[in-house]
């Protein structure tokens, strides 16, 4: 999978690429307009990471291009701007979500890997973690070939897991992930261990192993125990 | 009141003054003339009656004079002035009408007798003179005036007209919208200069305001950007295996302090952007259903905090609101009612078409109420709450003609949004 994240601040476009090469991406970045329109015209992509701000130009602009060149790359537009218009013009134009800065790593991570699955195999497709299956199409969740019903938020939560597997989660990543930006996080700290605590015990009880792994002061992980 | 009304109504007070005033010297000077015209022939016939007298040293009553022309009574003596004009009225010798007349008195002796002799002349023609005159007066002025005043009233609103059109389109006239202001160029030159100026006062208002929604939007850039990193560089330290407790601690309490500079950033930005009115697209919103909505998206972290919802919503509240604002104005009121809540409290939510309020159970407020509204006032000390909620709430009614007030009666704390 190769991904090009255009982003003008070199330290996080160099935190994005570490984050997606650790996950086996191929990762390219360019910071400023001229750069990516090279790297577009020269380079296929599955997705493209964009800031709207860039010194010599517009996302925006980026974006259309990309369009006309390869209609099928994914786009993830992610600006300061937390503004209305933007989001809907990005979406006229073609991409496929919108990230208001400053923003999680482990969410635009979970956001590209669920903009690839629907890009390239139309969503058919399964998550495999060692004896966990979760098919996305259907939202169904199995555990050793048994069919474990969870709850809307448990599945967001483990979907959300999957996605960053061997990665630290903060609390406030999950609870944002889970309820958006608006939540009180104060109150949704003590639900996401809820949430946490139910989806550990639905796996346990279908007999998968403890992945989840809280981290003291910092939140949880999800891995090989 | 109008201006064209104003001019109007001085130039007809104006001229009515001085059209009554020229009637009244017009009808004096008339009336001066012929009194002299009359006193002049009386005097005529004065020497006429001297003149018969000295000749014949006798007076007959001559056909020349007509019944009550003239009246010779003998006296005993002279009266006290020689000669005088008065005005009298005699009664007419066929119908008794009183006719008025001009008579001249004077003393004559006749055969060594004084006599009076009142010589008369009848004003009964002048009179009509008089009145025909003064009719065809008042008619030709009357209408010089009405003429007058509506040519008045045409030039004026011609004259007038390039105003109007610069008032009509500076009040069409939107800041929000890039199209600049165009204005026509008349003839007249102060007219001409009034849309010159009122043009380049225009374009830089426009251009201050392009400017500071610009800075509004670049300071945002500016900030969230190093935010993000800071944010990006934490999450990949905390990846790190084998971190103390104390250094766990530290990028904890980094992530935090990020995290609020975040939202203290945001909260602020909106407040801008909500003075500025950069939010244009308002729209009919019925709060009462919106609140209500946002309940139920809430109901996990009500459950979770076991507060109960009582929805009392007998009519829409409808107001125009754009939708982002609406939006942040429920979610803000939701949050604050849930925050400041109590273990197992309770969540009122009534609506008239007039009034809404949300109220909830909560502790007693440490704070003055009346500086509740204010930024950065809060309540509860956590990390999490930046003090913005409720300004944001204010704001949003402040500009958008609602009014919100508080109130705590017993252990409820209640915000009622109304209609201003």
């Amino acid at each position: 999978m190769k991904v090009l994240v255009v982003e003008d601040e070199q330290g996080l476009a160099e935190s994005i690429t570490d984050y997606m090469v650790k996950d086996g991406y191929i990762c390219e970045t360019a910071a400023t307009f001229r750069d990516a329109e090279e790297k577009i015209h020269l380079y296929t992509y599955d997705c493209i990471i964009v800031d709207l701000t860039l010194p010599d130009g517009n996302g925006f602009q980026i974006i259309e291009m990309l369009k006309r060149l390869i209609a099928t790359t994914g786009v993830i537009i992610i600006s300061a701007r937390n503004a209305l218009e933007d989001k809907l013009k990005g979406l006229e134009i073609g991409s496929d979500d919108y990230l208001t800065k400053p923003f999680h790593l482990s969410e635009l991570n979970a956001r590209v890997k669920s903009l690839l699955r629907r890009r390239q195999f139309g969503g058919h497709t399964e998550i495999r973690f060692q004896e966990i299956v979760v098919v996305p199409l259907t939202r169904k969740v199995f555990v050793n070939g048994q069919l474990t019903t969870l709850s809307r938020k448990e599945y967001d939560l483990l979907l959300y897991f999957l996605s960053n597997v061997d990665v630290a989660l903060t609390k406030a990543s999950i609870a944002e992930h889970l309820w958006g930006d608006n939540i009180d996080s104060a109150d949704s700290f003590d639900m996401v261990y809820s949430h946490i605590k139910n989806l550990r015990r639905k796996l346990l009880e279908k007999g998968a192993a403890d992945y989840v792994q809280s981290i003291y002061g910092i939140g949880y992980k999800f891995s090989q125990p | 009141m109008k201006l064209l009304t104003k001019t109007n109504q001085i130039y007809l007070g104006f001229s009515l003054v001085i059209y009554l005033l020229t009637a009244l010297v017009f009808y004096q000077i008339i009336r001066l003339l012929i009194y002299d015209e009359v006193e002049s022939r009386l005097q005529v016939e004065r020497k006429d009656f001297e003149t018969y007298v000295r000749e014949h040293n006798a007076w007959t009553d001559s056909p020349y004079f007509v019944e009550n022309k003239i009246d010779v009574i003998p006296v005993s003596r002279r009266g006290p002035v020689r000669e005088a004009f008065t005005d009298t009225l005699i009664k007419n010798r066929y119908d008794d009408k009183l006719i008025p007349f001009r008579q001249l008195t004077f003393y004559e002796p006749i055969k060594g007798v004084i006599h009076r002799v009142s010589i008369r002349k009848s004003l009964i023609q002048t009179y009509r003179l008089i009145e025909v005159i003064s009719v065809a007066m008042v008619l030709f002025l009357g209408l010089l005036l009405l003429g007058m005043f509506w040519f008045q009233r045409k030039l004026s609103g011609r004259l007038w007209l390039p105003f109007y059109d610069t008032l009509s389109r500076i009040k069409r006239f939107d800041l929000n919208n890039d199209t600049s202001l165009e204005l026509s160029k008349p003839a007249i030159t102060e007219f001409n200069e009034l849309n010159d100026v009122l043009q380049k006062m225009a374009a830089k208002m426009q251009q201050d305001y392009r400017s500071l929604k610009e800075f509004t939007e670049n300071a945002s850039h500016e900030m969230q950007t190093p935010l993000a990193l800071i944010n990006a560089k934490v999450e990949q330290l905390i990846q790190t295996e084998k971190l103390t407790e104390t250094q766990t601690h530290w990028i904890e309490s980094i992530y935090q302090a990020s995290r609020r500079i975040s939202r203290l950033n945001q909260g602020l930005l909106l407040l801008a952007k909500i003075e500025n009115r950069q939010f244009s697209d308002s729209q009919p919103i019925d709060l009462a259903s919106l609140l209500a909505e946002k309940l139920t998206d809430m109901d996990e972290v009500l459950s979770f905090k076991q507060l109960s919802v009582n929805v009392q919503t007998t009519s829409p509240f409808e107001v125009q609101l754009p939708a982002a604002l609406a939006d942040s104005l429920v979610t803000n009121l939701v949050n604050n009612a849930i925050k400041h809540n109590q273990p197992s409290g309770h969540i009122e939510l009534t609506s008239t078409a007039e009034l809404l309020c949300l109220s909830n159970t909560g502790g007693q407020l440490i704070s003055d109420p009346e500086r509740l509204f204010e930024r950065f006032k809060k309540e509860s000390t956590g990390p999490d709450s930046v003090g913005l909620g409720l300004s944001i709430i204010r704001q949003i009614c402040d500009s958008y003609g609602l009014s919100i007030s508080y109130r705590e009666t017993s252990g409820i704390h209640q915000f009622c949004i109304s209609r201003v």
